[in-house]
C-alpha cells in the first residue's frame, strides 16, 4: 500500500492539550458520530417503538395497546400484500440491474470498448438524478395517451403501450429503479475489479485461460464481497420502496393503491388514517422483514460461496 | 492501471487484430444501447425545458416545440414565488455540502476508532451501525419530527443537516479503508515518539485516507441532495426547503384542482433540469477520487 | 370595519395583575408617541397564491393587528403540520386555511375556537349551505373563503359535430356518452375522476347521500345505501360500455386530453372555468358552460367540489384579533372582489355571486358566454352536506376501492360495500359508537 511520506510527523514531539490517552482515544473519536447516531437514529427508533405500543383513536386519544399492533400487522393482508408486491418486484428487477451492472463493469474493466470514460460517466449519471425527478420524467414518458412512446407507436400504427396498467405497473416501476441504480452498482463492481492484483491476469494468460474463464473462475469469486454488498443494499432498497410508487400515484391512482408497498402503507396509515402507533408497528415489522431477508440471503450464499 | 493493461495484453495474445476490433465494435454498440437508455429521460428533460406549457402536451416528446422557450422558462422559474427556486437551490447546496463534509469527518473518525483500536464491544457497535441501514425511513422520520418539535427544532435546517451527517456506509468504508491503508507500524512509531492521538489522526491518518473521505463526502452529498422524505416532514417553511421538496410541492400543486391550482409544468421541468446540474458538476470534479475510495471498500 | 376589541381592555383580561402592573410602569415612563400598543401579530397559514395582497390591505387598514402570512404547504402537508402541532402542543398558527371537507375531522379533536360572537353577524352574507359548512347552530369555527359549486363545461364543437344537444339529465348524459364514443373511439364524453374521492362525493352530494352523520353521540354510517348503489350502477354501465375513461385527473395526460378533445365534457366546480383557461390553449373558444346534469329534471340540486375556509385555532392567544382576521379576509368587499380577479377564486359571498360585474363577465375562452352565471346558479342550489370526522380516511378508502373495481375486482357498487365495511371497522377502532 502506498503511504504518504510524513517522517516529520513521526518525530514531532508530544503536544499538550490534545487527548493523548490511548485508551480514551477510540471513544473520543467515535463520540461525534455516536452522538448524532444516538440522537437521530436510536432515539427516534426508541420513540417509534414506544409509539407502536399505543393506539391512537380519534375518540379516546392515545391508549396503551401493548403488542396488539404487532399482532395486527402479522395478520394484515394489506401489509403482506405490499411485501409480496416487492418480492415480485425484486425477483425481476434485482438480477437484471445487478447483472447488467456486472456485465458493464467487466467489459469496461477489460477496456474492450471505445470511449470507456464516456460510458462510465454516462451510466452513472442517472444516479445523480433524484428519484423524485426521475419518477416525474418517467411518468411523462409513460403517458398512455400522449407520452412519446405512445406517439411513436401511433406514428407506426402500432397499438399504444400501456405502462400504467395494473399488469405493467410493477415492471414500469422496476424500470425506473433499474435506470436509476445500474450505474451506481456498476461503479462499485468496477472499483472492486480494479483492486484485483494484476499478476492474477498474467498468471491466467500463462495458463491459457480464455477471457470468460478468467471472468468466471477468478474475477467473480474475488468480486463476491462487492456483489454480496450490493445485493444486501438492493434487498434493503427494494423492500423500502416509497418515492417511485408514491409519485406514480398521481398518474395511476387506480393501480397504485395506498398499500402498494409497505412503506406507502405506513405513510398512509400515519397521514390519512391518523394511526401513528400502528404505522410505527408496520415500519418495525418491515425492518424485521428486511433484516430477515438479508440474513437468510447471506446464509444461503455463504454455503454456496464459490471457492477461489 | 496495470490490471486493465494486463487483461488487454492478455486479450491481445489470444486474438487476431481483426477479431479484436470486431468484438470491440460490437461491445461498444451494446453499451451504447444502454447509454441511450440512460440518457433518454435526460434528453427528454432537456428538450421539454425548451418548450412552452402548451407545446409540452401537444408536440412530440423527443423533438423540439414550436418555439424555443428555454430562456423564458428559466426566467419564469426564477421569478416564481418571489425567486424561491434559487433559495431552494441554495438550501440544497448548503445542506448537502455541510452534511457531506460532516459525514466524511465523522465517518473517518469513527472508522479510525473501529479499525485501529481494540475496545470492548467494538464488533457489536460496528454491526449495530451497519444494521441502521436497514431501518425503514418511515419508521424514523415521523418520530424524528415529533422529537424535533418537542425540542423546538422543527422547521430548522439543522433537523435535516444533522441526520444527514450520519453515514453508516461511510463508517464501513472508512473502517475498511483505514484498516488496509494505514500501517500500524507508522502509528506505533508516532506514539513512541510521543505524538498525541489527535495529532496522529490529523497528521498521519487523514492525508492517507483522503480519497476515501472524498468518497464518503460525495455519497453523503448526493444522498442529502436527493433526500426527499426527511426534509418533507421536518421542514415547514418554503424558504428552508431543499430542491427535492420544493419541486415536488410544485408538482403536487400542479396535480390538484380545488381552487387556486395553477399549471406549472414547464416551470417544474425546467426546475428539474437546473436542479441536476450541480450534482453532475460535483461528480465531474470528484470522479477521480471516488473510484479510489470505493476500491478499498469492496475488498474484504 | 368596526374595531372589535380595545387593546387596554384585552390586556386587563389576558394578563395577570403583576404583568399589568409592570406594563403600566413601563407605559407611564414612555413618551406618548411610543405608548401606542404594539400591533398584535396574527399568524395565518394559507396556501392561497398571492394572498399577501389581501394581507397587505388588511395590515394597512388595521394598525393594531399585523398578519404574518406563511405558506405551510397545500392541503395534506399543511394538515399534517397542524396535527403535529396539536400533538406537540406548540407551533400552531392563529388562523389556518382548511378545506370544508376536513373541518369536521379537526372539530373531532377540538382544534378550533368558537368565533360565533364575532362571526354570526355575517351569517346573512353567504348562501345557507355555505354557512352550514362552517357553523353548527351558533357555534362558528371558520369563515368561508371560496367554494366550488358544480356544473358542466363542455366542448360545443364536439357536440355540434355529432349533432347532440348538451345533456341536461343523467339519462341524456349516458345516451350522449354512447353516441360520442361510437362516432369516434378516441373521444370520450368525460374522464370520470373516480380516483378523486372529492369529485365522486360532489356528484353524490345532490342525490342526498349521507355517508357518515352524527346522531347524538353515535355515528351513522350509510355509505352503501340505495343512493350510492344507483350511482354506482349508472357509472358502471358507462365503464363497462367503454364510453368513459376513469383515469386520474390533474396530470399532464389529462390536461392534454381536455385540450385536444379527447374528453367532451368536464364535470367541474366554480373554479374550473378559469383553471381550464390556464392550460387548454388550442381549444380556446370551443368550451361552454351548462348546468350539471340532473337526476330529476324537476328538482334542481347541485353539490360542491373544493373550496376552503379560514379557521381559528383554539390555541390562539389572540382570539378577537384572529377572528377579525378570518372575518375580514372573507367578507371585506374589496378583498373578496380581489379574490375573483387576482386569485381567480369562485366567490362565496352572496354579494359577489349576484353582482352583475362578476356574474356577467363574458369570457372569450367560452365564446363570450358569461359562465359565472351558470356556476352562481349552482351555488344557490347546493344542498347541505355533512362531512365525516375522518374524511381523509374515507377519501382514501374510496380511491382504493374504486380503483380496485375499475381494475376488475367487482363493480362500483361492490366498491361501496367494501368502503362501508372498511369505514365501519375503522370507526369502531377509533372508538366511535356506530349506530
Amino acid at each position: 500500500m502506498a503511504l504518504s511520506n510524513s517522517p516529520a510527523a513521526a518525530t514531532r514531539p508530544a503536544r499538550s492539550g490534545g487527548f493523548t490517552s490511548r485508551t480514551l482515544a477510540p471513544y473520543l473519536f467515535l463520540a461525534p458520530f455516536l452522538l448524532l447516531f444516538i440522537a437521530f437514529i436510536v432515539a427516534p427508533l426508541v420513540y417509534a417503538f414506544y409509539i407502536s405500543l399505543y393506539r391512537d383513536t380519534l375518540v379516546g386519544g392515545r391508549q396503551f395497546a401493548g403488542a396488539a399492533s404487532y399482532v395486527k400487522v402479522m395478520g394484515d393482508a394489506k401489509f403482506w400484500g405490499g411485501v409480496w408486491n416487492l418480492v415480485l418486484f425484486g425477483i425481476v428487477q434485482m438480477p437484471i440491474m445487478l447483472g447488467l451492472a456486472l456485465l458493464f463493469a467487466i467489459v469496461l474493466d477489460r477496456g474492450q470498448v471505445y470511449a470507456k470514460g464516456v460510458f462510465r460517466l454516462g451510466f452513472f449519471l442517472p444516479y445523480a438524478v433524484p428519484s423524485v425527478i426521475a419518477t416525474i420524467i418517467w411518468g411523462y414518458l409513460y403517458g398512455p395517451s400522449f407520452g412519446p412512446f405512445t406517439q411513436m407507436a401511433k406514428a407506426f400504427n402500432l397499438p399504444a403501450p400501456n405502462f400504467l396498467s395494473p399488469g405493467a405497473m410493477i415492471f414500469s416501476l422496476a424500470n425506473i429503479v433499474t435506470w436509476e441504480y445500474v450505474g451506481y452498482n456498476m461503479v462499485i463492481y468496477y472499483a472492486a475489479l480494479k483492486a484485483i492484483p494484476s499478476d492474477l491476469a498474467e498468471a491466467a494468460r500463462v495458463e491459457g485461460a480464455s477471457p470468460w474463464q478468467f471472468a468466471r473462475l477468478i474475477q467473480l469469486p474475488l468480486l463476491w464481497p462487492a456483489i454480496l454488498l450490493t445485493i444486501i443494499f438492493s434487498i434493503n432498497g427494494t423492500l423500502q420502496l416509497f418515492n417511485e410508487p408514491y409519485l406514480m400515484r398521481f398518474l395511476a391512482r387506480n393501480t397504485v393503491n395506498s398499500s402498494y408497498t409497505p412503506n406507502l402503507y405506513a405513510y398512509s396509515l400515519a397521514t390519512s388514517n391518523q394511526q401513528y402507533g400502528y404505522a410505527a408497528a408496520v415500519s418495525f415489522v418491515l425492518g424485521i422483514v428486511i433484516a430477515g431477508a438479508s440474513y437468510i440471503f447471506t446464509l444461503i450464499t455463504n454455503r454456496r460461496r464459490p471457492e477461489q | 492501471m496495470t490490471a486493465t493493461t494486463d487483461i488487454a495484453t492478455f486479450e491481445a495474445a489470444k486474438r487476431q487484430p481483426g477479431e479484436r476490433r470486431r468484438s470491440r465494435i460490437l461491445l461498444t454498440l451494446l453499451l451504447s444501447l444502454f447509454l441511450l437508455y440512460s440518457f433518454m429521460p435526460l434528453v427528454y428533460l432537456v428538450l421539454s425545458a425548451t418548450k412552452t406549457n402548451g407545446d409540452l402536451f401537444t408536440t412530440f416528446g423527443f423533438g423540439f416545440g414550436t418555439e424555443f422557450n428555454l430562456w423564458q422558462n428559466l426566467s419564469d422559474l426564477l421569478a416564481r414565488d418571489n425567486g424561491v427556486f434559487m433559495r431552494w437551490m441554495f438550501n440544497s447546496l448548503l445542506y448537502s455540502t455541510v452534511a457531506g463534509l460532516g459525514a466524511a469527518i465523522l465517518a473517518t473518525a469513527a472508522g479510525y476508532a473501529l479499525a485501529k483500536f481494540k475496545f470492548v464491544g467494538r464488533n457489536l457497535l460496528f454491526a449495530l451501525v451497519l444494521g441502521a441501514v436497514m431501518i425503514p425511513q418511515t419508521a424514523l422520520v415521523v418520530p424524528t419530527f415529533l422529537l424535533l418539535a418537542l425540542s423546538g427544532l422543527s422547521d430548522n435546517p439543522l433537523g435535516v443537516i444533522l441526520p444527514s451527517m450520519i453515514s453508516p456506509i461511510g463508517v464501513y468504508l472508512m473502517r475498511v479503508y483505514i484498516d488496509q491503508g494505514v500501517d500500524n507500524e507508522l502509528l506505533d512509531a508516532a506514539r513512541i515518539d510521543g505524538a498525541g492521538e489527535f495529532v496522529i489522526f490529523r497528521a498521519i491518518v487523514l492525508p492517507l485516507v483522503a480519497p476515501g473521505m472524498v468518497t464518503v463526502a460525495l455519497l453523503s452529498f448526493v444522498g442529502t441532495w436527493n433526500n426527499y422524505f426527511l426534509p418533507l416532514i421536518v421542514l415547514r417553511s418554503p424558504e428552508y426547503q431543499p430542491i427535492t421538496v420544493g419541486l415536488a410541492t410544485w408538482y403536487q400543486l400542479a396535480q390538484q384542482g380545488g381552487g387556486g391550482g395553477q399549471v406549472l409544468f414547464s416551470i417544474i421541468i425546467t426546475g428539474a433540469l437546473v436542479s441536476i446540474i450541480p450534482v453532475i458538476v460535483v461528480f465531474l470534479l470528484l470522479q477521480r477520487f471516488w473510484q479510489g475510495g470505493l476500491t478499498a471498500g469492496a475488498i474484504k | 370595519m368596526t374595531k372589535i376589541f380595545n387593546p387596554l381592555g384585552r390586556t386587563m383580561h389576558r394578563r395577570d395583575f403583576l404583568k399589568v402592573a409592570g406594563a403600566s410602569v413601563v407605559v407611564v415612563g414612555l413618551p406618548a408617541a411610543v405608548r401606542a400598543a404594539e400591533p398584535v401579530k396574527v399568524l395565518v397559514w394559507s396556501w392561497v397564491p398571492d394572498l399577501q395582497l389581501q394581507v397587505d390591505m388588511f395590515n394597512a387598514a388595521h394598525p393594531d393587528i399585523k398578519i404574518e402570512l406563511v405558506n405551510a404547504g397545500q392541503g395534506d402537508p399543511e394538515y399534517q403540520a397542524v396535527r403535529a402541532g396539536l400533538q406537540a402542543g406548540s407551533g400552531l398558527p392563529d388562523v389556518v386555511q382548511i378545506e370544508y371537507q376536513h373541518l369536521e375531522s379537526f372539530r373531532q379533536v377540538d382544534a378550533f375556537a368558537d368565533i360565533g360572537q364575532y362571526a354570526n353577524a355575517h351569517k346573512g352574507e353567504f348562501p345557507e349551505a355555505t354557512w352550514k359548512q362552517v357553523a353548527k347552530g351558533d357555534v362558528v369555527n371558520a369563515m368561508p373563503q371560496d367554494t366550488g359549486p358544480m356544473a358542466m363545461l363542455y366542448r360545443k364543437d364536439i357536440f355540434e359535430k355529432q349533432g347532440i344537444t348538451p345533456p341536461t339529465t343523467w339519462a341524456e348524459f349516458a345516451d350522449a356518452a354512447k353516441k360520442i364514443h361510437a362516432a369516434d373511439p378516441n373521444v370520450f364524453i368525460t374522464d370520470a375522476l373516480f380516483s378523486s374521492g372529492d369529485w365522486v362525493t360532489a356528484l353524490l352530494w345532490p342525490m342526498g347521500w349521507k355517508p357518515v352523520s352524527r346522531d347524538g353521540d353515535k355515528l351513522v354510517i350509510n355509505i352503501n345505501d340505495k343512493i350510492s348503489k344507483d350511482f354506482g350502477a349508472y357509472w358502471q354501465d358507462l365503464i363497462t360500455a367503454g364510453v368513459i375513461e376513469t383515469k386520474p385527473g390533474f396530470n399532464n395526460e389529462w390536461y392534454t386530453g381536455l385540450d385536444t378533445g379527447r374528453y367532451a365534457t368536464w364535470l367541474t366546480a366554480g373554479w374550473g372555468p378559469v383553471f381550464l383557461t390556464s392550460f387548454a390553449k388550442t381549444s380556446a373558444g370551443q368550451w361552454r358552460a351548462a348546468d350539471l346534469p340532473q337526476w330529476d329534471a324537476s328538482k334542481f340540486a347541485t353539490g360542491n367540489w373544493g373550496g376552503s375556509s379560514l379557521a381559528v385555532m383554539k390555541s390562539t392567544q389572540h382570539l378577537p384579533e384572529a377572528a377579525e382576521v378570518a372575518i375580514w379576509l372573507c367578507t371585506d368587499p374589496e378583498a373578496t372582489k380581489l379574490y375573483t380577479t387576482k386569485q381567480f377564486f369562485f366567490p362565496c359571498t352572496s354579494a359577489l355571486l349576484s353582482s352583475p360585474e362578476w356574474a356577467g363577465n363574458k369570457m372569450d375562452f367560452y365564446g363570450g358566454q358569461p359562465v359565472n352565471e351558470v356556476f352562481a346558479k349552482s351555488a344557490n342550489a347546493v344542498t347541505p352536506f355533512e362531512w365525516s370526522p375522518f374524511q381523509s380516511f374515507l377519501y382514501q378508502s374510496m380511491s382504493d376501492e374504486f380503483g380496485a373495481s375499475i381494475g376488475g375486482e367487482g363493480t362500483l357498487s361492490d366498491a361501496f360495500d367494501r368502503i362501508q365495511d372498511a369505514v365501519v371497522t375503522y370507526a369502531k377502532e377509533q372508538g366511535f359508537t356506530v349506530a
